[in-house]
Parts: structure tokens; sequence; C-alpha cells
């Protein structure tokens, strides 16, 4: 077990429950911490800031502490299925073989 | 940025319980406030999930139609570290064979019963591209709801993830998808009111650190990924071994709907918008549906 501790670590916050009904206070901690819409997540630092921006909507949010921060581009790409095919053999290719071989 | 490599080698990992963030999300998350710590599981659930991972060493259980099905289980889906190409689509370097030379072993169930099912006359495939389910035999001509940009007509493709192969009396089944684990914030050790008579004893105990999880990485027994992403994890299916069947398909050509006007106005407003849609749709055709024999699994064949 690594005793070494990773330098920054990250909130990764979720928004579970809206804010419509809310005042407008509560609704402007979430726009600014990114969390626009339900179930979508952010990483933020672990800071004394960020900490209290949680604390005052702690209700609404799912929170963890990661080492990893995810961009938007990452979390999708975890998010995008595999295809779930390859191509064995492309047409192009074979025309390409039989040229290369007369 | 997430490689290819990395992103398949977490998704398709060959952990008895697969990392967190691949498991079914939604009644996880809560607001309440628990003791923070990752990878923590509540003593009930952690026999669960060593009971689970014990059984599901392998992915995938034959069962008999017809009579009561004793679920077994077959291996877990190959590891593939595929190359980054375009999409994802050229030929996946498995690392299986970089590494060990004898393949997984099948599981007792599927070696039973896999020359059985392989005998039978016709069969059937659910294969999944992009996620989507396709039930499948060969011979059929599938209409696919999107249009591949890259596949000429003539291009042979390999369908490689599959759910079910089936026949008449017969089917493969992909293990069932994993326990679903909560998140680290979520899980809370019980603590049983000594009063109420119990002999039960627990006690509350401090959840481990995540540093200490983390780095323990996803063992079995703690079962967490570094980094539970549980939404990444929504609605993610297990898939069969893919060296238990053959599916080829070529692409026969594109179709397209005919063409749709759509009016786009609003109220009091003489100026009308037209837009005209005429979507594509790529067509293929299953040449081969072919179920592998237990010594050509075993002897580690390519292809064919």
């Amino acid at each position: 077990m690594s005793l070494t501790t990773p330098s920054v670590r990250f909130f990764r916050i979720t928004l579970l429950r809206s804010a419509i009904g809310l005042p407008k206070r509560t609704a402007g901690v979430l726009a600014a911490l990114g969390l626009h819409k339900r179930l979508r997540t952010v990483y933020h630092p672990v800071t004394q800031d960020v900490a209290g921006q949680i604390f005052a909507v702690k209700e609404l949010v799912d929170v963890q502490e990661v080492d990893q921060k995810l961009s938007d581009g990452q979390m999708r790409e975890l998010r995008r299925p595999g295809p779930g095919f390859w191509v064995e053999k492309r047409v192009g290719q074979q025309a390409q073989e039989e040229v290369e071989r007369t | 940025m997430l490689s290819l490599n990395l992103k398949r080698a977490l998704l398709e990992s060959r952990l008895p319980v697969p990392p967190t963030f691949l498991l079914p999300w939604a009644a996880s998350l809560t607001t309440v406030s628990h003791t923070t710590g990752a990878g923590n599981v509540p003593p009930p659930l952690l026999n669960t999930v060593q009971q689970v991972s014990a059984e599901e060493q392998a992915a995938g259980s034959v069962t008999r139609k017809a009579q009561t099905p004793k679920p077994k289980r077959v291996d877990p889906t190959t590891t593939l570290a595929r190359s980054a190409t375009v999409a994802g689509t050229e030929r996946p370097t498995t690392p299986s064979t970089l590494f060990s030379s004898p393949v997984a072993p099948l599981s007792e169930s599927v070696r039973d019963l896999l020359p059985l099912l392989q005998a039978q006359g016709s069969h059937y495939i659910t294969a999944h591209i992009h996620d989507r389910p396709y039930l499948i035999t060969q011979g059929d001509t599938v209409r696919l709801p999107f249009f591949m940009k890259d596949a000429e007509p003539g291009d042979v493709l390999r369908l490689n993830k599959a759910t079910n192969i089936g026949s008449r009396d017969y089917t493969l089944k992909a293990s069932a998808p994993a326990p679903k684990l909560k998140s680290a914030t979520t899980t809370t050790r019980m603590v049983l009111d000594p009063t109420t008579g119990s002999l039960e004893s627990h006690s509350r105990v401090m959840p481990a650190t995540s540093l200490d999880s983390n780095t323990a990485g996803a063992s079995a027994a703690m079962a967490v990924a570094p980094h539970f992403i549980p939404h990444i994890a929504k609605g993610k299916v297990s898939y069969l071994d893919e060296r238990l069947f053959v599916c080829r398909a070529v692409v026969m050509g594109m179709e397209s709907e005919p063409m749709r006007m759509k009016e786009k106005t609003k109220r009091r407003n003489r100026k009308i918008k037209t837009v005209r849609s005429k979507h594509r749709y790529t067509v293929l055709k299953i040449k081969e549906v072919r179920i592998r024999g237990v010594e050509e699994i075993e002897g580690g064949g390519e292809l064919a």
C-alpha cells in the first residue's frame, strides 16, 4: 500500500435534485459549480471554497472525493459503447492488393 | 485524453466483480451524507458480492430450454486492447494472445453443452452493434437504423459483441450483470441496537481510507474502481466470450427513406420554413453465424 498522497484531490459532484422552487441563491450556487442540468457531473478541486459551495447545496448533490479529474470529453468517451464489430475485409483493399499483384 | 486502450481495459476487465463505474447507477446515489471513504461495503453486501464474484468467474451460461435451467458460468469476456484506429473498427489485438499462450479455460457447463448446441441445425445470435441488440441468423438482411460512413458495399464485418446464442433447444447466455454496488458515499455500516435482543453484534467500523482503496485498485475484495463513475455504468450489458462464436456480415449497400418535409412555423407568422430529411441506412446481410467447437476455442485458433 502506497503512503504517498496525491497532490490534488477532486470532488466529483453530480446533481441529483433540481433547484426548481428553491431560492435563487441555491440555483446560483449550482450554476457556479457548473451544474445546469440534473445528473450532470463536474469535477472541482478540493478546496475550502468548493467545500462551502457543496455545503450550500448538499441536499441536492452526490459528492465523491477522487484523485483523477475527467473532462467532459473523457466522460463521453467512457460512456460511448464499443462499435461491436470490426471490418475484416474491405473491398477497396482487395482491389488494391489485386492491382499490386498484377 | 483517455486512450481507447485504457477505456477498453477498464470497461472489459476480467475481474470477478467489475469496477464499480461499470455498474448500474441510479438508485445508488443519494444526497444523504455518509461517512466518506471509498471501498467500504457493508458486511451483508460484501458477502453477497463475494458470493456472486465466486459464481461469476465466467461470463455466460448454457441453459437447456424446456427444463429448469441451472445457471452455470463461462469465461468472462476477453479483454481486448484495441489499437486506436478510426472508430475502433479495425482488427482488435487481443492481449491474451500476447501474454498468455494458453487461453483461459472454458467452464464445465460450456464444455459439456457447447457441442450439443453446436450440433443443432440452425442458430440465432443476439449481436450488439453500438450496444443495440439485433436478433439475427444466417441469411438475414438487416437494415441498421444508421448509416455506416466507412463501410463500402462488399466489406465484411465481424460482429463480436453478443449476448445470446441459441438454437431450438439450447441457449448460450452471457452472465448476469454484476450486482449493484453503491458509491462510496452511500455505503454505511449497520449498527444493530443491542436492546432488540439480536445475537449478532455489529460495530460501526470506520471505512477504509480512500487512499488505501485507491492503491488497492479494483481488487476482488473491495470491488471499487479508483473512481466510481455511476452514470457511465448505467445500462451496461455483459457480453459473451468472443471466442465462442463467429458472426460475419456483408455490407450490402445503402438504403434511404423517402424525402420527408417538415414545415416549421409559428402562429400568426406567414413565414414557413421547410426542412427536408432523407436519412440513409446501411443494409447488412448476415453471411455466417457459427459456434466454434471446444477444441477450436481452447486451441486458440485465430479467426476462421
